[in-house]
């Protein structure tokens, strides 16, 4: 193949690649992406927990990042997603997928300068008052223009599929609406067709096995041991090292002083007249705790598991990691750091108390990927076996694939399995939206859309029939 | 530096040539200077370099990585194309970017103009086939109801669920593993009421109460079920026998589809891939062991190989072989004899010459009696000869040879073959004097030298030729003759002695009483000369060169002349005679002589033998 200087275009058709601004929404418990498909970034990331105030004059919602971080009294902060890994909350659900892709997306439409009321001067009467809802009631549909792409979990209900196609197509007026699997769009995302994909995201871990761009749904498994796990998991960890170490959240400190390792903090604290409620505080105990996370805790990379032979020793003999809390506490984290992530693969090794019990053995990644194989067609193993996708935020903890690579082949040590995890964080974390970037940006997928007047003719039950 | 002009000073050398030379060769230096000039830099940059070119290469302007912008016009205008989907039939209107066409140039300013453009897009909707070449459907076999009463029922299957099987077929595109993953029959009918179980809904129900809880069906049930359907409407539509290669191929991979067969295969693969570490690694282990002994085999076939390549004979040159293959019978003879008439023919007539009596057109004739030898004279050396020297292919037509009178008065000679080219009748005579060996060569030569026979024949005319040959003939035969003579002269020599030996040894055996050991020594002796003797002989033979040849400078003429084998025999003999005269030794050359001379040795050492026994007698 000749590649042209990069300078050039591609020839049109080159890539079957043909945009018609759809929108791609790929809802997440954490996070909720949104952008413009053939674009390699979701454009709008924001977070899936909301805000609510209870006023006299009913609830009120907050979204978004600045929103909902900023400390007010009686700001209790929300999921719309259920424990099963299914939306729960389809009513603020809605609205926040809808901030997500009005807030950066599709702004107020660009109106006739003469009506859009920028202009009015001193006579408002009511007429115009009346023309002036009339356009609001028109704009109140956010997606008229863009077909829609939205991403779903592999275990989605019917009837939440269904909820889908509604809110697209009753509340926002899509012209076109297509669902699709994230376990599918992940695969596409790093080039595959078919493969396993392994997503460890904030509260649920799925292994999906994809043939052929189609979910095989016998084999499709789910567990709660994700990102939150490890973070309950830590905070364990802290609760029970000697002395207790004490989890402050960014927004109570004040100021603060440098202390020696393993000291009591010496800060400022905030006072508050109305204090905030417990969920924002665990939010923001999240938000320090996603940082622990990221710069401390580390899988043990195997071979075997953390408690086999004299592997703790040689965990607790590496270098330690310093992390400091944001009221100054500070100290060194050796073999502690190895323990979060354990459980994720060995369910022995969690940690328990009485709001957090021993994991269920099945629903380590291992017995997930176990599971979801057996659940295939045996001419089908090796393939999908030598694709094994990964992908979510939770991926990135350091070390995780050289565990999970050595944990699938000690189950399967007579297949060639191959492990393809993106190396940038922005694959990783976004995976199945790009893949839906990339479906979506094809001139042979719109033959796919469920248009408006199909979903008129044959009702929400279509999507059954058409997603596939 | 100043030596050259000092040089010029002290010699008187004018110095203004020397102040010219150093012009020009600066002129020089500046024009090549100037050719060197590198594209695309500046003239003040490229100063920087010095003298020397640049280490790595500058690109040039023109070559540039990114083409240069070409203005043309003002910018183009995109607009969002709504378009159609001809792969759709909904009618769902998309919109894409493309660039505005430009149908309608009327008006260039004004904003009538981007309005009518707004309108224009607006009502234009494009019709988008782009992507249809990929919206593709699986081919599947239909049946109607008489069909499946008639062939296709099964005990197991209800048509429903055979309906449902062939559709979810179609949907997954024959994907099996997706279609077994999602095959979820529900015999309640929900969503299934179709005619027969609104008709009959009773039956139905009863019917269908025997799948009440959904069967569970393998991949192997729903492959066996459909191929067994495809199978049978394939005969249906097709008997077997109009079937041809490949739908028959088809038809008995469907029909011979065995479902317990296919999970026994399943279980054996699963069970490889179900295989602990241990087995793998001993697998591993075996296959490592497995590929050295089959690279070291392969390496010996190598070497044998090539050891075999070195002992065979090249391989002929098939083409040429093939090429010729087709003249070697008489039939493709003939039929290039005719073929190569008729274009003599219709080159006769272009040129128009029908009366030339030359020899160089074929006739009739010449196809019509292909005389017995023809393959061998028409053969292309023979041909040629004819186009070459015209005047002389009458004669050497293969049917009309002269009679031999005819041929000498004319001087003219028939071949069997000719080489090619020209070569003198004295190469040929020259190549006759040469002989196998050296030393043959050098005793033809000598012979011929006794026959007064220059070494160069003045007019080696062919007749010469012959003559000389059936000379060189007899000369070799000669020299044969000879050496036979001397083998056979030695041979009686060697047995001459043997028998007087024995002689003289009954007699020294009546004469001596002697003991058994005495014999004994003697044998061993007698053994022992007889041996030498023979070596000696054959020295003698091989020394006495000169003198063989000074024999023959005596017989030569008598030889040749009589042409008679019993005079050659004498005239080896004599030879003979003088070459064993000549050793030092007195060995006479007479077959008695020899006997007596070895029969004198043998008694000799007798007496010596003799000597020894009574040495010991005397111990």
């Amino acid at each position: 193949m000749n590649i042209p200087n990069p300078s050039t275009a591609p020839v049109p058709g080159e890539y079957a690649g043909d945009e018609v601004s759809a929108i791609v929404l790929d809802p997440g418990y954490w996070t909720t992406r949104a952008g413009f498909a053939g674009e390699d970034v979701p454009k709008s990331v924001c977070p899936s927990f909301y805000g609510q105030l209870d006023n006299d004059s009913g609830a009120q919602y907050l979204f978004g990042e600045n929103a909902i971080h900023t400390p007010t009294g009686n700001l209790e902060i929300k999921n719309p997603w259920g424990a099963d890994g299914i939306v729960e909350d389809w009513d603020t659900a809605t609205k926040i997928w809808e901030y997500a892709i009005t807030s950066r997306l599709t702004g107020a439409k660009a109106g006739d300068p003469a009506k859009n009321g920028l202009n009015d001067g001193t006579n408002a009467n009511g007429d115009s008052m009346d023309v002036d809802i009339d356009a609001l009631d028109n704009q109140e549909k956010p997606l008229e223009d863009s077909p829609l792409l939205v991403t779903e979990p592999g275990w989605n209900s019917a009837k939440a599929r269904e909820k889908y196609i509604e809110i697209a197509m009753e509340e926002w007026g899509a012209p076109a609406f297509y669902l699709q699997k994230t376990g599918v769009l992940a695969a596409f995302a790093s080039g595959k067709a078919s493969g396993i994909i392994i997503d460890v995201g904030a509260s649920h871990t799925s292994v999906t096995p994809v043939l052929d761009g189609m979910v095989l749904r016998k084999g499709v498994q789910k567990s709660p041991l994700a990102g939150n796990f490890v973070s309950n998991q830590t905070r364990l960890v802290f609760k029970q090292s000697q002395p207790e170490i004490p989890l402050t959240p960014h927004f109570m400190v004040k100021s603060k002083t440098p202390v020696d390792a393993g000291v009591p903090a010496q800060a400022m604290y905030k006072t508050f007249g109305v204090p905030p409620t417990d969920s924002f505080r665990r939010l923001e105990e999240e938000r320090v705790l996603t940082e622990f996370k990221e710069s401390v805790v580390e899988v043990w990379s195997g071979p075997g598991r953390l408690s086999n032979g004299n592997n703790e020793d040689i965990s607790k003999a590496m270098p330690g990691r310093p992390f400091e809390m944001p009221d100054g506490w500070n100290q060194v984290f050796q073999g502690e750091r190895f323990r979060p992530a354990e459980g994720l693969f060995d369910a022995n090794a969690a940690l328990q108390d009485a709001d957090n019990p021993r994991p269920k053995d099945e629903h380590t990644i291992p017995r997930l990927v176990q599971q979801a194989v057996q659940h295939v067609d045996t001419d089908q193993r090796p393939l999908l076996l030598s694709n094994i996708v990964i992908t979510g935020a939770s991926t990135l903890l350091y070390k995780f694939n050289d565990r999970l690579s050595h944990e699938i082949n000690q189950l399967y040590p007579s297949t060639k399995n191959r492990l393809v995890a993106p190396g940038t964080v922005v694959e990783r974390k976004y995976a199945a939206w790009i893949g839906g970037s990339i479906l979506a940006s094809l001139g042979s997928f719109h033959q796919l859309w469920i248009s408006r007047k199909e979903y008129e003719e044959h009702g929400p039950g279509i999507v059954e029939k058409r997603c596939r | 530096m100043a030596s050259g002009r000092d040089v010029r000073d002290m010699l008187g050398l004018p110095m203004g040539g020397a102040v010219g030379e150093q012009a020009k060769a600066a002129k020089k230096a500046k024009a090549s200077g100037g050719v060197r000039r590198i594209q695309g830099v500046a003239r003040e940059v490229a100063a920087l370099y010095g003298e020397r070119p640049p280490p790595v290469a500058v690109y040039e302007e023109k070559k540039s990585y990114r083409a240069k912008r070409q203005s043309t016009g003002p910018a183009k205008k995109w607009v969002q194309q709504p378009f159609l989907n001809q792969a759709r039939s909904d009618g769902l209107i998309l919109r894409h970017w493309r660039r505005k066409h430009t149908t309608t140039p009327a008006l260039q300013d004004g904003e009538d103009t981007a309005m009518e453009d707004i309108e224009s897009t607006a009502s234009y909707v494009e019709n988008c086939g782009d992507f249809v070449k990929y919206n593709l459907s699986v081919d599947l076999p239909t049946f109607s109801d008489e069909e499946y009463d008639a062939h296709l029922r099964s005990n197991d299957w209800s048509r429903e669920e055979t309906d449902y099987l062939f559709e979810v077929v179609r949907d997954y595109s024959y994907r099996w593993a997706v279609i077994w993953d999602r095959y979820d029959y529900q015999p309640a009918n929900k969503s299934h009421l179709t005619q027969e179980t609104v008709n009959a809904d009773a039956q139905d129900a009863l019917a269908a109460l025997p799948f009440a809880p959904p069967k569970t069906r393998s991949v192997e049930d729903l492959k066996a079920r459909f191929y067994d359907i495809s199978a049978k409407l394939m005969k249906l539509r097709i008997p077997e026998v109009q079937m041809d290669a490949d739908q028959f191929n088809l038809y008995e991979i469907l029909k011979q589809f065995d479902p317990q067969s296919e999970r026994n295969r399943k279980g054996l693969a699963a069970a490889l891939m179900n295989r602990n570490m241990d087995e793998v690694k001993e697998e591993e282990f075996l296959l490592t062991e497995l590929q050295r002994i089959n690279m070291a085999a392969n390496r010996l076939d190598a070497e044998r190989a090539e050891l075999r390549a070195r002992l065979e004979s090249p391989s002929p040159n098939q083409q040429a072989a093939a090429g010729l293959a087709s003249f070697n019978t008489s039939q493709g003879l003939q039929q290039l004899f005719s073929q190569l008439f008729q274009q003599d023919r219709s080159k006769k007539r272009a040129s128009g010459s029908g009366t030339g009596p030359s020899r160089l057109s074929l006739n009739t004739n010449d196809l019509a009696t292909p005389s017995s030898n023809a393959p061998g004279s028409m053969s292309a050396a023979n041909r040629r000869q004819s186009m070459a020297m015209p005047q002389s292919a009458v004669a050497q037509t293969p049917i009309r040879t002269l009679p031999r009178e005819q041929e000498e008065r004319f001087n003219v000679s028939s071949h069997e073959r000719l080489q090619s080219g020209v070569t003198f009748n004295s190469d040929k005579l020259m190549k006759m004097r040469q002989a196998k060996s050296n030393v043959q060569t050098q005793k033809i030569a000598q012979a011929l030298q006794e026959l007064g026979i220059p070494d160069t024949i003045p007019i080696p005319t062919s007749r010469v030729g012959e003559v000389f040959e059936t000379l060189i003939g007899k000369v070799s035969k000669l020299l044969d003759l000879r050496k036979v003579r001397e083998k056979e002269e030695g041979e009686i020599r060697v047995l001459e002695a043997m028998k007087e030996r024995r002689a003289s040894e009954a007699q020294a055996d009546g004469s001596r009483s002697g003991s058994t050991t005495h014999v004994k020594n003697e044998k061993t002796d007698v053994m022992d000369s007889q041996s030498t003797s023979g070596l000696h002989h054959n020295t003698s033979g091989s020394v006495s060169r000169e003198p063989e040849s000074r024999g023959e400078d005596g017989d030569g003429d008598v030889d040749v002349d009589a042409e008679g084998e019993e005079d050659d025999d004498q005239d080896v003999d004599a030879e003979g005679e003088e070459e064993s005269r000549q050793p030092s030794e007195a060995i006479s050359s007479r077959g008695i002589s020899v006997g007596r001379q070895s029969h004198k040795r043998s008694a000799s050492e007798l007496s010596q033998g003799s000597q020894g026994s009574t040495k010991r007698a005397r111990k």
